[in-house]
Protein backbone atom coordinates (compact mmCIF):
# COMPACT_ATOMS: atom_id res chain seq x y z
CA UNK A 1 0.00 0.00 0.00
CA UNK A 2 0.88 3.60 -0.61
CA UNK A 3 1.37 5.22 2.39
CA UNK A 4 -0.24 9.23 2.39
CA UNK A 5 2.00 11.88 3.55
CA UNK A 6 1.57 13.00 7.47
CA UNK A 7 0.90 16.50 8.10
CA UNK A 8 1.53 16.37 12.28
CA UNK A 9 3.65 15.03 14.47
CA UNK A 10 2.64 14.85 18.05
CA UNK A 11 6.11 14.84 20.15
CA UNK A 12 5.19 13.79 23.64
CA UNK A 13 8.73 14.43 24.93
CA UNK A 14 8.13 13.48 28.79
CA UNK A 15 5.61 11.87 30.75
CA UNK A 16 6.62 13.40 33.48
CA UNK A 17 3.76 15.61 35.01
CA UNK A 18 3.16 18.07 38.23
CA UNK A 19 -0.71 17.27 37.99
CA UNK A 20 -2.56 13.84 39.06
CA UNK A 21 -5.60 14.40 36.27
CA UNK A 22 -7.40 11.57 36.56
CA UNK A 23 -8.77 11.58 33.08
CA UNK A 24 -5.26 11.29 31.57
CA UNK A 25 -4.66 9.53 28.40
CA UNK A 26 -1.53 8.45 29.20
CA UNK A 27 -0.37 5.04 30.10
CA UNK A 28 -1.47 3.83 33.59
CA UNK A 29 2.26 1.86 33.40
CA UNK A 30 5.39 4.02 31.92
CA UNK A 31 9.45 4.08 31.79
CA UNK A 32 10.86 7.45 31.62
CA UNK A 33 14.50 6.66 32.65
CA UNK A 34 15.64 6.47 28.43
CA UNK A 35 13.85 9.50 26.98
CA UNK A 36 15.40 10.80 23.99
CA UNK A 37 17.99 13.71 23.83
CA UNK A 38 17.94 16.99 23.00
CA UNK A 39 19.83 15.33 19.24
CA UNK A 40 17.78 12.25 18.73
CA UNK A 41 14.57 14.90 19.05
CA UNK A 42 16.15 17.14 16.60
CA UNK A 43 16.42 14.31 14.37
CA UNK A 44 13.26 13.22 14.75
CA UNK A 45 11.97 16.43 13.98
CA UNK A 46 14.07 16.96 10.77
CA UNK A 47 12.97 13.56 9.73
CA UNK A 48 9.04 14.28 10.51
CA UNK A 49 9.77 17.64 8.04
CA UNK A 50 11.39 15.72 5.26
CA UNK A 51 8.40 13.67 5.50
CA UNK A 52 6.15 16.25 4.85
CA UNK A 53 4.94 17.06 8.48
CA UNK A 54 3.88 20.51 8.92
CA UNK A 55 2.86 20.81 12.31
CA UNK A 56 4.27 19.87 15.07
CA UNK A 57 2.59 19.66 18.77
CA UNK A 58 5.09 19.14 21.83
CA UNK A 59 2.84 17.33 24.93
CA UNK A 60 3.49 14.86 27.68
CA UNK A 61 3.57 14.38 30.11
CA UNK A 62 3.97 18.59 30.91
CA UNK A 63 6.74 19.25 28.23
CA UNK A 64 7.91 22.10 30.33
CA UNK A 65 9.75 19.42 32.51
CA UNK A 66 11.97 19.30 29.74
CA UNK A 67 14.28 22.20 30.51
CA UNK A 68 15.08 21.90 26.67
CA UNK A 69 11.83 22.69 25.24
CA UNK A 70 12.90 25.79 23.67
CA UNK A 71 15.44 24.16 21.65
CA UNK A 72 13.29 21.73 20.54
CA UNK A 73 10.94 24.91 19.52
CA UNK A 74 13.75 26.25 17.90
CA UNK A 75 14.43 23.16 16.00
CA UNK A 76 11.18 22.67 14.51
CA UNK A 77 10.96 26.25 13.40
CA UNK A 78 14.26 25.52 11.71
CA UNK A 79 12.69 22.89 9.98
CA UNK A 80 9.59 25.55 8.82
CA UNK A 81 7.30 23.90 11.21
CA UNK A 82 4.28 25.12 13.12
CA UNK A 83 4.65 24.80 16.32
CA UNK A 84 2.09 24.50 19.52
CA UNK A 85 2.57 23.81 23.01
CA UNK A 86 0.01 21.73 24.97
CA UNK A 87 0.67 22.19 28.42
CA UNK A 88 -0.71 22.77 32.13
CA UNK A 89 1.06 26.16 32.16
CA UNK A 90 2.97 24.83 35.58
CA UNK A 91 6.26 25.87 35.51
CA UNK A 92 5.56 28.35 32.84
CA UNK A 93 7.49 31.44 34.55
CA UNK A 94 8.42 34.33 32.96
CA UNK A 95 11.91 33.44 31.94
CA UNK A 96 10.53 30.32 30.23
CA UNK A 97 8.00 32.05 28.29
CA UNK A 98 10.56 34.50 26.75
CA UNK A 99 12.96 31.78 25.84
CA UNK A 100 10.07 29.89 24.20
CA UNK A 101 8.89 33.09 22.40
CA UNK A 102 12.15 33.68 21.44
CA UNK A 103 12.56 30.47 19.71
CA UNK A 104 9.50 30.86 17.55
CA UNK A 105 6.58 29.21 19.72
CA UNK A 106 3.41 29.54 17.43
CA UNK A 107 0.85 29.17 19.81
CA UNK A 108 -0.06 27.75 23.30
CA UNK A 109 -2.97 25.38 24.40
CA UNK A 110 -3.34 25.97 28.14
CA UNK A 111 -5.39 23.07 29.54
CA UNK A 112 -7.95 24.04 32.70
CA UNK A 113 -9.63 21.72 34.71
CA UNK A 114 -12.39 23.88 35.50
CA UNK A 115 -13.28 28.09 36.33
CA UNK A 116 -13.78 27.24 39.82
CA UNK A 117 -10.38 26.66 41.59
CA UNK A 118 -11.66 24.82 44.14
CA UNK A 119 -12.83 22.70 41.69
CA UNK A 120 -10.12 22.54 39.30
CA UNK A 121 -7.58 21.92 42.30
CA UNK A 122 -9.53 18.48 42.91
CA UNK A 123 -9.66 17.21 39.87
CA UNK A 124 -5.77 18.02 39.03
CA UNK A 125 -4.70 16.77 42.46
CA UNK A 126 -2.64 19.50 43.07
CA UNK A 127 -2.72 23.75 44.06
CA UNK A 128 -2.68 24.45 40.00
CA UNK A 129 -5.43 26.84 39.08
CA UNK A 130 -3.95 30.00 40.16
CA UNK A 131 -1.05 29.14 38.49
CA UNK A 132 -2.65 28.48 35.46
CA UNK A 133 -4.02 32.15 35.37
CA UNK A 134 -1.18 33.56 35.92
CA UNK A 135 0.32 31.12 33.22
CA UNK A 136 -2.67 32.40 30.68
CA UNK A 137 -1.61 36.27 31.82
CA UNK A 138 2.17 35.99 30.57
CA UNK A 139 1.41 33.74 27.10
CA UNK A 140 -0.77 37.13 26.74
CA UNK A 141 1.44 39.25 27.54
CA UNK A 142 4.07 37.83 25.53
CA UNK A 143 1.80 38.07 22.30
CA UNK A 144 1.58 34.30 21.67
CA UNK A 145 -1.69 33.18 20.52
CA UNK A 146 -3.80 31.11 23.26
CA UNK A 147 -5.83 28.05 23.13
CA UNK A 148 -7.84 26.47 26.26
CA UNK A 149 -8.17 22.72 26.37
CA UNK A 150 -11.28 21.88 29.55
CA UNK A 151 -11.75 18.08 29.53
CA UNK A 152 -15.14 17.44 30.57
CA UNK A 153 -16.19 15.03 32.56
CA UNK A 154 -19.02 14.07 34.81
CA UNK A 155 -17.37 16.43 37.87
CA UNK A 156 -17.32 19.47 35.53
CA UNK A 157 -19.65 19.08 32.57
CA UNK A 158 -22.55 21.41 34.66
CA UNK A 159 -19.81 24.27 34.29
CA UNK A 160 -19.54 24.07 31.13
CA UNK A 161 -20.94 27.31 30.46
CA UNK A 162 -18.52 29.13 33.11
CA UNK A 163 -15.74 27.09 31.87
CA UNK A 164 -16.36 29.06 28.22
CA UNK A 165 -16.67 32.65 30.00
CA UNK A 166 -13.99 31.54 31.68
CA UNK A 167 -11.83 31.08 27.95
CA UNK A 168 -13.96 34.87 27.26
CA UNK A 169 -12.32 36.61 30.04
CA UNK A 170 -8.57 35.07 29.27
CA UNK A 171 -9.22 36.70 25.50
CA UNK A 172 -8.13 32.86 24.28
CA UNK A 173 -8.29 32.41 20.56
CA UNK A 174 -9.90 28.88 20.37
CA UNK A 175 -11.34 26.52 23.11
CA UNK A 176 -11.70 23.48 22.63
CA UNK A 177 -14.27 21.21 25.32
CA UNK A 178 -13.13 18.22 25.11
CA UNK A 179 -15.58 15.35 26.25
CA UNK A 180 -13.09 12.73 27.92
CA UNK A 181 -12.02 10.13 25.64
CA UNK A 182 -11.57 6.75 27.70
CA UNK A 183 -7.72 5.89 27.50
CA UNK A 184 -5.06 5.52 29.96
CA UNK A 185 -5.88 6.73 33.25
CA UNK A 186 -9.61 7.78 32.07
CA UNK A 187 -10.05 4.29 31.31
CA UNK A 188 -9.22 3.42 34.46
CA UNK A 189 -11.74 6.33 35.93
CA UNK A 190 -14.41 5.58 33.57
CA UNK A 191 -16.91 5.20 36.03
CA UNK A 192 -16.46 7.97 38.09
CA UNK A 193 -15.49 10.21 34.36
CA UNK A 194 -18.23 9.45 32.28
CA UNK A 195 -21.73 12.23 32.22
CA UNK A 196 -24.81 10.93 32.48
CA UNK A 197 -27.50 11.35 29.56
CA UNK A 198 -28.87 14.21 30.53
CA UNK A 199 -25.92 16.01 31.32
CA UNK A 200 -24.20 15.19 28.44
CA UNK A 201 -27.65 16.80 26.54
CA UNK A 202 -27.56 20.15 28.49
CA UNK A 203 -23.36 20.20 27.76
CA UNK A 204 -24.16 20.31 23.89
CA UNK A 205 -26.73 22.97 23.83
CA UNK A 206 -24.78 25.14 25.62
CA UNK A 207 -21.73 23.97 23.74
CA UNK A 208 -23.61 24.22 20.75
CA UNK A 209 -25.20 28.01 21.65
CA UNK A 210 -21.93 29.59 22.40
CA UNK A 211 -20.33 28.71 19.03
CA UNK A 212 -22.76 31.00 17.42
CA UNK A 213 -22.35 33.59 19.68
CA UNK A 214 -18.71 33.33 19.88
CA UNK A 215 -17.76 32.98 16.10
CA UNK A 216 -15.30 35.19 14.70
CA UNK A 217 -14.20 35.90 18.36
CA UNK A 218 -13.61 32.41 19.45
CA UNK A 219 -13.43 29.48 17.62
CA UNK A 220 -15.06 26.68 19.50
CA UNK A 221 -13.69 23.28 19.06
CA UNK A 222 -16.85 20.51 20.62
CA UNK A 223 -15.56 16.74 21.41
CA UNK A 224 -17.88 14.92 21.10
CA UNK A 225 -18.88 12.19 23.86
CA UNK A 226 -18.70 8.94 21.74
CA UNK A 227 -20.41 6.69 24.15
CA UNK A 228 -23.33 8.61 23.56
CA UNK A 229 -23.04 8.84 19.47
CA UNK A 230 -24.53 6.32 17.65
CA UNK A 231 -21.58 6.05 14.95
CA UNK A 232 -18.44 6.15 16.24
CA UNK A 233 -15.60 9.58 15.66
CA UNK A 234 -13.17 9.28 12.36
CA UNK A 235 -10.37 8.25 14.43
CA UNK A 236 -6.88 9.96 13.59
CA UNK A 237 -8.71 10.90 10.09
CA UNK A 238 -7.52 7.33 9.42
CA UNK A 239 -4.57 5.08 10.91
CA UNK A 240 -1.54 6.18 9.34
CA UNK A 241 -3.88 9.01 7.25
CA UNK A 242 -2.28 12.03 8.38
CA UNK A 243 -1.00 11.78 12.03
CA UNK A 244 2.15 10.17 14.17
CA UNK A 245 3.10 10.32 17.65
CA UNK A 246 6.53 9.52 19.20
CA UNK A 247 6.43 9.11 22.89
CA UNK A 248 9.13 9.77 25.40
CA UNK A 249 11.22 7.34 24.75
CA UNK A 250 10.89 7.24 21.32
CA UNK A 251 8.37 4.84 20.29
CA UNK A 252 6.84 5.40 16.71
CA UNK A 253 2.65 5.48 17.49
CA UNK A 254 0.04 5.63 15.07
CA UNK A 255 -1.81 6.78 17.89
CA UNK A 256 -0.73 8.26 21.51
CA UNK A 257 -3.10 5.90 23.24
CA UNK A 258 -1.97 2.83 21.12
CA UNK A 259 1.01 1.51 23.21
CA UNK A 260 -1.22 1.06 25.99
CA UNK A 261 -4.31 -0.12 24.30
CA UNK A 262 -2.96 -2.41 22.31
CA UNK A 263 -0.61 -4.25 23.57
CA UNK A 264 -0.02 -7.20 20.57
CA UNK A 265 1.16 -4.25 18.08
CA UNK A 266 4.92 -4.10 18.12
CA UNK A 267 6.04 -0.16 17.50
CA UNK A 268 9.32 0.76 16.16
CA UNK A 269 11.52 3.12 17.93
CA UNK A 270 13.34 5.84 16.72
CA UNK A 271 16.65 5.36 18.45
CA UNK A 272 16.55 1.70 15.66
CA UNK A 273 15.05 2.91 12.53
CA UNK A 274 14.43 6.02 10.46
CA UNK A 275 10.82 7.88 10.56
CA UNK A 276 10.45 7.35 6.92
CA UNK A 277 10.58 3.57 7.16
CA UNK A 278 8.67 3.37 10.09
CA UNK A 279 5.55 5.52 8.73
CA UNK A 280 5.73 3.40 5.41
CA UNK A 281 6.92 0.42 6.13
CA UNK A 282 6.08 -0.70 9.39
CA UNK A 283 3.49 -3.20 10.53
CA UNK A 284 2.35 -1.17 12.77
CA UNK A 285 1.59 1.64 10.76
CA UNK A 286 0.00 -0.67 7.82
CA UNK A 287 -2.13 -3.15 10.14
CA UNK A 288 -4.94 -1.09 10.04
CA UNK A 289 -4.09 1.64 7.14
CA UNK A 290 -7.15 2.25 4.26
CA UNK A 291 -9.88 -0.17 4.28
CA UNK A 292 -8.28 -3.87 3.46
CA UNK A 293 -8.26 -4.89 7.16
CA UNK A 294 -11.96 -4.26 7.80
CA UNK A 295 -14.05 -6.81 9.13
CA UNK A 296 -18.23 -6.67 8.04
CA UNK A 297 -20.11 -4.80 9.11
CA UNK A 298 -17.10 -1.97 8.13
CA UNK A 299 -16.16 -3.08 5.12
CA UNK A 300 -19.44 -2.70 2.54
CA UNK A 301 -20.26 0.19 4.76
CA UNK A 302 -20.72 3.58 2.60
CA UNK A 303 -19.03 5.07 5.58
CA UNK A 304 -16.29 3.55 5.89
CA UNK A 305 -14.19 6.60 4.60
CA UNK A 306 -15.81 8.82 6.48
CA UNK A 307 -15.24 7.35 10.50
CA UNK A 308 -12.57 4.39 9.37
CA UNK A 309 -14.40 2.22 11.46
CA UNK A 310 -13.58 4.37 14.34
CA UNK A 311 -10.94 4.19 16.76
CA UNK A 312 -8.66 0.72 17.06
CA UNK A 313 -7.59 1.24 20.42
CA UNK A 314 -11.13 1.58 21.54
CA UNK A 315 -11.99 -1.95 19.78
CA UNK A 316 -9.38 -3.58 21.70
CA UNK A 317 -10.09 -2.09 24.99
CA UNK A 318 -13.98 -2.75 24.85
CA UNK A 319 -13.91 -6.13 22.87
CA UNK A 320 -10.16 -7.22 23.12
CA UNK A 321 -9.69 -7.01 19.56
CA UNK A 322 -8.12 -3.75 17.60
CA UNK A 323 -9.38 -5.48 14.42
CA UNK A 324 -12.81 -5.09 15.11
CA UNK A 325 -15.35 -2.59 14.58
CA UNK A 326 -15.64 0.23 16.93
CA UNK A 327 -18.25 -0.36 19.71
CA UNK A 328 -19.35 2.94 19.81
CA UNK A 329 -21.29 2.46 16.21
CA UNK A 330 -24.93 0.83 16.72
CA UNK A 331 -23.97 -1.79 13.61
CA UNK A 332 -21.28 -3.15 15.26
CA UNK A 333 -22.25 -6.60 17.17
CA UNK A 334 -20.53 -5.76 20.37
CA UNK A 335 -22.54 -2.26 20.95
CA UNK A 336 -24.11 -3.89 23.93
CA UNK A 337 -20.94 -3.25 25.75
CA UNK A 338 -21.03 0.26 25.41
CA UNK A 339 -24.91 0.44 26.71
CA UNK A 340 -24.33 -1.79 29.12
CA UNK A 341 -21.50 0.56 30.76
CA UNK A 342 -23.76 3.61 30.02
CA UNK A 343 -26.41 1.80 32.01
CA UNK A 344 -24.20 1.39 34.28
CA UNK A 345 -23.15 4.70 35.20
CA UNK A 346 -27.31 6.14 35.09
CA UNK A 347 -28.03 3.91 37.65
CA UNK A 348 -24.56 5.00 40.24
CA UNK A 349 -26.78 8.25 40.60
CA UNK A 350 -24.69 10.93 43.37
CA UNK A 351 -22.22 11.44 44.07
CA UNK A 352 -20.00 9.33 41.44
CA UNK A 353 -17.41 7.37 42.86
CA UNK A 354 -14.01 7.76 43.89
CA UNK A 355 -11.25 7.63 41.43
CA UNK A 356 -7.82 6.67 41.02
CA UNK A 357 -4.93 10.02 40.51
CA UNK A 358 -2.63 9.98 37.94
CA UNK A 359 1.18 9.18 38.86
CA UNK A 360 4.02 9.68 37.47
CA UNK A 361 6.61 7.38 35.96
CA UNK A 362 8.49 4.95 37.69
CA UNK A 363 6.18 5.17 41.10
CA UNK A 364 3.44 2.78 41.97
CA UNK A 365 -0.12 4.18 41.58
CA UNK A 366 -1.58 5.40 44.72
CA UNK A 367 -5.07 5.19 45.59
CA UNK A 368 -5.70 8.58 46.22
CA UNK A 369 -9.91 9.32 46.15
CA UNK A 370 -11.52 12.34 45.47
CA UNK A 371 -13.19 12.36 48.59
CA UNK A 372 -9.54 12.20 50.46
CA UNK A 373 -8.98 15.39 48.47
CA UNK A 374 -11.84 17.30 49.96
CA UNK A 375 -11.01 17.03 53.05
CA UNK B 1 -25.18 29.77 7.42
CA UNK B 2 -25.89 33.14 6.80
CA UNK B 3 -22.62 35.10 6.78
CA UNK B 4 -22.83 39.13 7.29
CA UNK B 5 -21.62 41.05 3.95
CA UNK B 6 -18.12 42.38 4.64
CA UNK B 7 -17.36 46.14 4.34
CA UNK B 8 -15.53 46.85 1.35
CA UNK B 9 -13.56 49.17 3.26
CA UNK B 10 -12.59 46.28 5.69
CA UNK B 11 -8.32 45.45 5.90
CA UNK B 12 -8.59 41.64 5.96
CA UNK B 13 -5.41 39.98 7.65
CA UNK B 14 -3.96 37.14 8.91
CA UNK B 15 -5.22 36.34 12.59
CA UNK B 16 -2.50 35.97 15.00
CA UNK B 17 -0.98 32.86 15.38
CA UNK B 18 -1.81 31.96 11.40
CA UNK B 19 0.76 31.53 9.12
CA UNK B 20 0.94 31.13 5.64
CA UNK B 21 3.13 28.61 3.96
CA UNK B 22 4.06 26.80 0.57
CA UNK B 23 4.12 23.23 1.25
CA UNK B 24 6.95 21.70 -0.22
CA UNK B 25 5.55 18.56 -0.49
CA UNK B 26 3.05 19.85 -2.92
CA UNK B 27 3.98 23.57 -3.90
CA UNK B 28 0.61 24.64 -2.69
CA UNK B 29 0.04 27.16 -0.07
CA UNK B 30 -1.41 26.54 3.09
CA UNK B 31 -2.40 27.98 6.32
CA UNK B 32 -1.20 26.81 9.17
CA UNK B 33 -2.63 27.51 12.56
CA UNK B 34 -2.95 25.30 16.28
CA UNK B 35 -4.47 21.91 15.74
CA UNK B 36 -4.77 22.76 11.80
CA UNK B 37 -3.66 22.92 8.18
CA UNK B 38 -5.83 24.27 5.42
CA UNK B 39 -4.87 23.81 2.36
CA UNK B 40 -6.15 26.88 -0.22
CA UNK B 41 -8.01 26.08 -3.38
CA UNK B 42 -6.61 28.18 -6.01
CA UNK B 43 -9.23 31.37 -5.15
CA UNK B 44 -8.34 31.05 -1.55
CA UNK B 45 -4.33 31.72 -2.57
CA UNK B 46 -4.58 34.22 -4.41
CA UNK B 47 -6.94 36.12 -2.21
CA UNK B 48 -5.17 35.58 1.57
CA UNK B 49 -2.15 36.37 -0.42
CA UNK B 50 -3.78 39.72 -1.01
CA UNK B 51 -4.61 40.29 2.57
CA UNK B 52 -1.47 42.44 3.70
CA UNK B 53 -3.50 45.59 4.65
CA UNK B 54 -5.27 46.34 1.32
CA UNK B 55 -9.03 46.69 1.43
CA UNK B 56 -11.24 43.99 0.33
CA UNK B 57 -12.11 46.52 -2.54
CA UNK B 58 -8.83 46.59 -3.37
CA UNK B 59 -8.06 43.48 -3.28
CA UNK B 60 -11.18 43.15 -5.28
CA UNK B 61 -10.14 45.63 -7.88
CA UNK B 62 -6.49 43.86 -7.92
CA UNK B 63 -8.05 40.93 -8.62
CA UNK B 64 -10.39 41.87 -11.75
CA UNK B 65 -7.40 43.28 -13.33
CA UNK B 66 -5.33 40.72 -12.92
CA UNK B 67 -7.82 38.21 -14.20
CA UNK B 68 -9.98 40.36 -16.47
CA UNK B 69 -12.99 39.40 -14.47
CA UNK B 70 -16.46 41.10 -13.51
CA UNK B 71 -15.60 42.50 -10.26
CA UNK B 72 -18.98 41.99 -8.72
CA UNK B 73 -18.92 38.20 -9.62
CA UNK B 74 -15.41 38.58 -8.46
CA UNK B 75 -16.27 40.41 -5.09
CA UNK B 76 -18.92 37.61 -4.22
CA UNK B 77 -16.33 35.47 -4.24
CA UNK B 78 -14.30 37.07 -2.31
CA UNK B 79 -16.71 37.67 0.03
CA UNK B 80 -17.44 34.15 0.80
CA UNK B 81 -13.96 33.20 0.94
CA UNK B 82 -13.16 36.06 3.52
CA UNK B 83 -16.40 35.46 5.45
CA UNK B 84 -15.72 31.32 5.96
CA UNK B 85 -11.75 32.48 6.97
CA UNK B 86 -12.84 34.96 9.31
CA UNK B 87 -15.66 32.45 11.12
CA UNK B 88 -12.64 30.02 11.51
CA UNK B 89 -10.47 32.91 13.34
CA UNK B 90 -8.21 32.52 10.47
CA UNK B 91 -8.25 36.07 9.19
CA UNK B 92 -8.70 39.30 11.15
CA UNK B 93 -10.45 42.38 9.82
CA UNK B 94 -9.78 46.28 11.09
Amino acid sequence: MIAPRPYALLAEITYRCPLHCPYCSNPTQTQNDQELTTNEWTRVIREAAALGVLQIGFSGGEPLARRDLPDLVRAAREANLYTNLITSGIGLDDDRVGALRDAGLDSVQLSFQSDNTDLADEIAGARAHQRKLDAAAKIRAAGIPLSLNFVIHRRNIDRLAEMIALAESLHAERVELANVQFYGWAFLNRAALLPTREQVVRAREIATAAKARLAGKIDIFYVLPDYYENRPKPCLNGWGQRYLTVNPIGDVLPCPTASSAIPDLRFENVRARELDWIWRESESFNRFRGTEWMPEPCLSCPQREIDFGGCRCQAALLTGNAGNTDPVCELSPNRAAVDAVLREVDSLGYPSPDWTYRTNPTTLPVAATAGAARR
Amino acid sequence: MQTPTIDGSAQPRLARGVRLQTDSKTGNRVLLFPEGVLELNETAQEIVSRCDGRTVAEIVQALAEEYDADPQMLGADVQETLANLQQRKLIELT
